[in-house]
This record gives structure tokens, sequence and C-alpha cells, in this order.
């Protein structure tokens, strides 16, 4: 495995730590099964890329791309909170609306941003090569959303959110508006999610409608890999351990994609990556029955 | 046999050992002197297999053959645009002579993550709307390629010739593929001028393909189709409606004629490959992919299928049938 | 302080499981006091103490807290004046949450939620002063998930928390009746403790008649949705159960049928 590989897995791994980070608060904090992901992620690619494609600076356009997903992620909750719709079937009802609108936003399936400006041209350090600059300016932008949702939880409001999840009635008790308290989740959730989606039409060129597909999927993948690696009840070292399991995840792939010297062909990678996932999975598992069994 | 469970915890350890570093011991490629050519491809389905086929077939009648004194990489991105991301990493990261890359966001992702390795796109309509190049000359930066636009008042022309007199033309296209939206907004400008009307049917799944064509029954004359992903994968389901509904087919690529289009003015997409190889070709021998102009198909074939055409309730001049490459029976 | 007025709850109106919960019951309770309540099966106590602290809104009638009209208003928005400890000790706190986060939670009813941090230095100084006062040793093992704890010392703290917050009204509802009669003792005598210490207007449901003259200063008994007993004072320390037994056939001219109630 090259280098650019290794560092390519790295790269995207981030991004989609991003995601695995909404999907943790939706998931494990609210148990709320939240499959708008797959609709906010390319939401924020497209607001991103058609605003960069128009003369918005990358700053303000990746901070668009945040407040969009925000809003389909408050959509969802309200479909649920005030409609009384199933959370699961809220979720799917968005993202499926999602689709057009974003095929609406982007006025087709794709918006190219190869020649324009991008958070990665214009904060590159000097000298450092592009493969190397890219994972590094995403590492700092995922340290910070990590301690941010590290502090954010820890304080009155996000502890309310987190009796929300746990036990709704008691929270309701104590005179927390759970209602409320699952809109500002869900906003927070998928406008990181968002935030993924606009960093990733950054890197690759351009926001395509197709990108959304098999978000959930990798970023469920990404928190139990993770929660299967470091297994914890604190969310401090919960975040860390989402963030770890979709780099891991990402890796995987990219081992996957080198394996072709053992004759495996390039229809087989789903194949490889759901057999290295699984190995991953079990692996902590057999560790913890080694461990117990008396010698 | 029971072993302690230090010596399971250490054999454990010694296989992932093992496994990260066969992986990382894999052949690498910069350092040997073959040429090396990398292909990805965001999904596979015929004609972008074909053009895969074709791309291998031009290098190994220029002498370059895989496993011989070619270096030669495929990997599908299996329809995931994250994937994607990295696999064109991964060739960047590899150095091959040439990266080609076939669609649009495969295209993209490759163009984005380069400016040194040479890069030539293939099968992508519109290479200037996705902004792979700027304009139709010579790029003078490290992409080229070969697109398949195709002309489309010849393929109206076609169209005419096989329904005479039709007014309502259907289109089944995936909304959210760009080299189709490229070819429906083109027909939104030229049928009106024609004295004809688009009907539209939106297939964002290659599932949905037979219920857009179903939705067009009684509201068109023929539907014609683009070489759309979802189309050509689920080209069957279009036929059926075709056959049940006497609505004859259109297609633009010669594979769909073998499937059951009543006739196709189209790129043979082993065709594509080959002129895409051709172009690889004169990249393994020296050029700059700035150098040389973004390409057009060069070739156009008539595929005709007379059994098609009367499943579908209409009858071929003789005169087409004698004018066509290849008549399918 | 709390003034529940001719409350009427009817489940399934104009089915054949028709069921009149409430039928015009009407209580008051002066500040400070302690209340127990009881009632047979299908009495309507759950159902009252659920529309005082707005888990069960009324079809007809009026709620009073300190004043207050309360009748429309949702549970969360009510909780800065009602406090309570319900019968099952995994409903009244978040399991996967710290006896530190779960006492913050209570701490901060009524109050604005904010981004301030949740537990602090001073907070915890309160929280390891009030737990001592259990006995239980819960005050070393702050950071410890709650679901670790047993039943009763998760009722324990459920009663700490209650008190942790001014409120106007503490609802308590079968609290002891999912322990252990040790535990449930020790519960029991923790409650006397802490309604008198702060003293907190109190409305304790049980379904022990034994219970309901031992605690406390007054005594309602629920029948069908009504308030058919209601003793206190001198009248009240004189009873036994079968007193109360008598007395309930006097007003009702039926026998009292309800085996648990008889036997708790």
């Amino acid at each position: 495995m090259s280098i650019f590989s290794l560092f390519g897995a790295l790269e995207i791994g981030l991004i989609f730590s991003l995601v695995a980070l909404g999907v943790y608060i939706s998931f494990r904090v609210l148990r709320f099964p939240d499959l708008t992901v797959d609709g906010s992620f390319p939401l924020g690619g497209a607001v991103c890329a058609v605003l960069i494609s128009h003369g918005t600076s990358p700053y303000l356009a990746s901070l668009a791309a945040m407040a969009a997903g925000a809003l389909a992620g408050l959509l969802t909750a309200w479909l649920h909170v005030r409609l009384r719709i199933m959370d699961l079937l809220a979720s799917i009802l968005v993202m499926i609306a999602l689709y057009s609108i974003n095929l609406r936003v982007m006025g087709g399936p794709n918006v190219p941003l190869i020649t324009e400006p991008t958070l990665f041209t214009l904060l590159q350090p000097p000298g450092l090569a592009e493969h190397i600059g890219r994972p590094l300016l995403l590492l700092a932008i995922v340290i910070v959303a990590k301690l941010a949702m590290d502090w954010f939880f820890g304080t009155e409001r996000g502890l309310a959110i987190r009796a929300t999840g746990s036990n709704a009635r008691m929270a309701r008790a104590q005179g927390i508006n759970t209602g409320a308290m699952v809109l500002l989740g869900m906003a927070i959730s998928n406008a990181l999610v968002a935030l993924a989606g606009a960093l990733f039409a950054q890197t690759q060129g351009g926001a395509d409608i197709s990108m959304g597909i098999g978000t959930i999927v990798i970023g469920l993948a990404a928190v139990i890999v993770g929660e299967s690696m470091l297994p914890t009840r604190r969310l401090v070292v919960a975040t860390l351990a989402v963030v770890l399991g979709a780099i891991v995840y990402r890796f995987f792939i990219a081992l996957a994609l080198n394996s072709e010297f053992i004759g495996l062909k390039a229809q087989d990678l789903n194949l490889v990556t759901a057999l290295l996932v699984a190995v991953a999975l079990v692996i902590p598992q057999l560790r913890r029955r080694l461990a117990r069994r008396p010698n | 046999m029971s072993m302690s469970k230090n010596t399971k915890r250490v054999s454990l350890a010694k296989l992932g050992a093992l496994a990260l570093a066969t992986a990382f011991a894999a052949p690498g490629w910069a350092q040997s002197a073959q040429k090396s050519v990398a292909v990805a491809t965001i999904v596979e389905h015929p004609a972008l297999d074909a053009v895969r086929d074709g791309i291998q077939a031009a290098l190994k009648q220029a002498g370059y053959e895989a496993g011989k004194n070619l270096r030669w990489q495929f990997q599908s991105a299996q329809g995931n645009t994250g994937t994607a991301a990295q696999i064109v990493r991964k060739f960047v990261g590899d150095q091959p002579d040439v990266i080609i890359t076939i669609a649009t966001p495969t295209s993209q992702a490759a163009v984005a993550a380069t400016k040194s390795v040479p890069v030539l796109f293939s099968a992508v309509t519109d290479p200037v709307a996705a902004k792979l190049v700027p304009n139709w000359e010579a790029s003078g930066s490290n992409v080229s390629g070969v697109s398949d636009l195709l002309a489309l008042d010849k393929q109206m022309d076609l169209l005419r010739q096989v329904v005479p007199g039709a007014k309502r033309v259907g289109m089944v296209y995936n909304p959210g593929e760009a080299n189709s939206v490229v070819v429906v907004k083109q027909l939104q400008t030229l049928l009106p001028k024609l004295g004809m009307t688009l009907v539209e049917a939106a297939a964002p799944r290659s599932v949905d393909v037979g219920s857009a064509a179903r939705s067009l029954i009684g509201k068109v004359d023929v539907i014609y189709t683009n070489t759309d992903n979802n189309v050509v994968s689920a080209y069957e389901s279009l036929v059926k409606v075709g056959n049940e509904s006497k609505i004859p087919l259109i297609a633009s690529d010669t594979d769909s004629v073998k499937r059951g289009a009543i006739a196709a003015l189209g790129i043979n997409y082993k065709d594509l490959g080959e002129q895409t190889g051709r172009m690889a070709v004169r990249i393994l021998k020296g050029e700059k992919p700035g150098a040389i102009k973004p390409e057009l198909s060069s070739k156009l074939e008539l595929y005709v299928n007379p059994g098609a055409a009367q499943k579908q309730g209409v009858t071929l001049s003789e005169a087409l049938i004698k004018s066509a490459a290849q008549v399918v029976r | 302080m709390l003034s529940a007025q001719q409350l009427q709850i009817t489940f399934n109106p104009g089915t054949p499981i028709e069921m009149r919960a409430l039928r015009g019951l009407s209580l008051d309770i002066p500040a400070g006091q302690f209340v127990t309540v009881i009632g047979s099966n299908g009495a309507g106590k759950s159902t009252f103490l659920n529309a005082i602290s707005g888990d069960q809104s009324v079809d007809a009638g009026r709620i009073e807290i300190d004043g207050a009209d309360v009748t429309r208003e949702p549970v969360w928005a009510r909780a800065s004046r009602v406090a309570r400890v319900f019968q099952d000790p995994m409903a009244g706190t978040c399991e996967d949450l710290t006896i530190e986060e779960n006492m913050a939670l209570a701490q901060q009813r009524g109050t604005r939620r904010g981004l301030a941090h949740a537990v602090k230095g001073a907070q915890r100084e309160l929280f390891r002063e009030r737990l001592a006062t259990l006995g239980l040793g819960l005050e070393s093992r702050l950071s410890d998930r709650i679901g670790l704890l047993s039943g009763g010392q998760r009722q324990a703290v459920s009663l700490l928390m209650a008190a942790l917050q001014p409120s106007r009204i503490l609802l308590l509802d079968e609290h002891t009746a999912a322990l252990d009669p040790r535990t449930a003792d020790f519960v029991l005598q923790l409650t006397a403790r802490i309604v008198a210490e702060a003293k907190l207007t109190t409305m304790m449901v049980t379904h022990s008649m034994r219970q309901a003259l031992d605690v406390g200063e007054r005594t309602v008994m629920l029948h069908q949705g009504q308030v058919v007993l209601d003793v206190s004072g001198e009248e009240r320390r004189r009873m036994d159960v079968p007193d109360l037994l008598a007395m309930f056939e006097r007003v009702r001219g039926e026998k009292l049928s309800d085996d648990a109630l008889l036997l708790g």
C-alpha cells in the first residue's frame, strides 16, 4: 500500500468521522434511528458547491452547508415530535424529499468544484504536499468538532439532551422540554453530517447527487467498529472511538483495494471490506473471551 | 489441543502483523520500468465494461499487454463515491503513466486529486460542463480524454426515419446523471425546432426504469434513450414495455439494439474504449495530455433490429436496413 | 398549596371498555401538609397523581398549585412546581448517566438550562453531603452509573433528587412498592425525614393501609374516582386499620373487598 493510499484512507476517514459523530448523536445519544443523513450529506455538498461556484467564500459556504443540514435534521425531528410520525419513518421521508431538493439546489445532478477556491486550497500549508495537507486540515477540523461535542454534552443543555435519549419520561419530570431537545439534537447531528458533505465536495472536485448513497451504512459501521475497539460508557471516550472507527473502516477499504495481488478483482471489493470489518468486530470479542478463560 | 492463552494471544497478534505486512509489502509500482495504466469506473455495466475492454484492446494492438510489459489495474467503485475517492487516491499514489477514468464523478475526483499524473476521461458526455477541461481545445493541463457526446440532430434524423410522423418523443433517464441531463437539456431546445415535443420520465434508480417507461404509455410516439447508466443497466425492462405497448425504442448505443431496441446510431462503446486506448498509447509514448485535444467519438455506427421493429409495430425501410453497419436478427 | 377541583377523567369514552377513572374528584392540600392517599385498584389513585404531575390530561376540572392554574401545562412546564418519585426505580432515573449527572438534572429542574457546565465543583460538594446522609456509601461513587445501584438505592437517591430543588409539591407514587420490606422501611423513614426537614407539601399514594396511617398527617381514601374518606388530626391518630375499614363501610354502605388493600 502506498503512502498515498494510506493518507487517502485517513483523509476520507476523517471526513466520515464527522458523519460518525453525527450518527452517534442521533442513534446513540437520542436513540433516534435517523436515515436523514443519506440526504443531508449530499445536501451539505450541494449547498457548499453551489455557493462556491457562485463566488461565495468557502468558509461561508461550509457554514451555510451546516445550516442546511441543521434544517434537514429539524424537519425530521419536527415530523416526529409535532406530527407524531414514527422516528425512522420521518427520517426516511425527509431523506427521500432531499433527493429532489438536492437536484434543485444543484440545478442538475452535478456541480463541479475544480478550479474554484476551497477551504483546502485556501488553508494549504505552503511547502507541504497536498495529499498530506488535506488530512492535516481535516484532522484539525475533526479535533475541534470532537472537543466541541464533548464540551457541549457536559453542559446543562447537553445533559438535558442526553437525559431525553436515556429516559424521556424522567427528563420531562425534571422540567426538560424533551421535544425541544430532540429538535436541537437532530439539528446538531445533521449539521455535522452536512459539514462532512461540504468538505467531501471540496476534496472530490464537486458535489454529485449520488454522493449520499450509503452514508448511514458508513456512519453506523464507523460507530460500531469504534465501539467494538474502545468499549466505554463515557461520552468523551465514545466520541474518540467513533472517530477512530471511521478511519479504521476506510483503512479496511484501502486494504481491500490493495489486495489484487491475491487474485481478488474489482467486483470483490465490497465482500472483502465486509470480511475485514467482520474480523475487526470479532477480534475484540475473542480477546475478551481469552482474557476470561482460566488458564 | 490447548494452547496457553498467552500463546493464543501472540498468534493472533502475529497473524495481524502478517496481514498488515503483506498489504504494505504488495509490489510497489513506481519502481518498475514497466509502463502502467490504471483504470477506474464508478459502476460496471455493459457499455462501461466495453470501454474498458476497448482500452485494453487498443493497448494490446500497440504492443502493450497486461502481464507482459504493462502493469494494468482496474477498480470499480461499486456506485459509491466515497470508494471512488479512495480508488483515485490509491491510483495517484501508485504513480502510473496514465490514469483513465470512466464516467463523470470518477473523472472529477481524479482531476481534483492530481495536477501532475496524466488523466484521461472516457465516456463523459460534457467534459467542459463537468469542468474537467476548460474547453474543447488542448487544455495545457494533465487532462484530456474522449467524450461520448452525440450530435443530436443526426439522432433525431434516425428517429424520424424509423418512426415517420413522430411528434412526441419520450425519454427515460436518471435525473441524477450528468450525462443524461445534458442530453435532455439539448433535446428540449432541439425538438421544438423540428416540430416535436419531449416527454420526460425520471428513473432515479435502475429499478425505476420499467415504471418510468410505463408512465409514458399513450403519451409518446417513440422512446429515445441515451447511455444513461440506469437505463443501460435495466434496458430489458424498457424493451418489455416497448414490445407490450407497441412503442418503438431508439437507443444511443449499439449494444442496446441487440437487447431489443429497433435502431441506434451509436457509439460502439468498445470503439470508444479503443479510441481512448489509442490516446493512452500516445501518453505512454511520451506525449502530454495537455497537448492533446479532447476528442469526440469518431465512429458512429447504425445498428438495426427488424425483429424488434416488428414487435414494436414499425416497419423498417429497405434502404435503412441496407445502410446499417449491422443488422441484428 | 394544591387545589384539585372537580377533576374528571374518562378512558376510552363511548366504547365498551369505557372507564370513568376520576368522577369529579376534589381535594385541597394546604402548604406543608403530608397526605397519604389510599384506595383499591381502579380507585383512581395513580390517575389522580398523573393528573397532578401532568402525565395525564383531565377532561374537566381545574388544578391549581400555589395559586397558579396548571391544568393545561405539560409535564415539563409543571416540573418547577412538582417533584415526583416513581414507583419503578428504573423510571425515575437515567440509567446511563452517573449519580452526579442524575442529581444535576434534578437540581436544574425549573431553571433555564444553558451552556454552563452541568456538574460543577460546588455542586459536587453539595451532592456528596446529601448522599452521605443516606448512610449507603454513595457519596464516594458520584461518577458511577446510576444503573449499577440497587432498586432501593435508586429510590433513595430519587428522594434526595426530589428534595434538591424547592418545589411546591412532592408526589410519591407507591415508591416503596417495588422494594423488599427492609429496604421499603428504610426508604419510608428517609421519606419522613426529608419531608420534615424541607417542610415539603407531600402527597403519597400507597397501597398499604398500614403505611397510610403510620406516615403523614392526613389520610384520604379514594373509591371509584372520588374522595370517600378524609381523616386527620386527633381522629386519625386514634385510628387503626380495622377502624378505617369500618368507616369505609359506613360511608359506602358496602364492604371493602380488595385483599391487597386489607392485608397490606
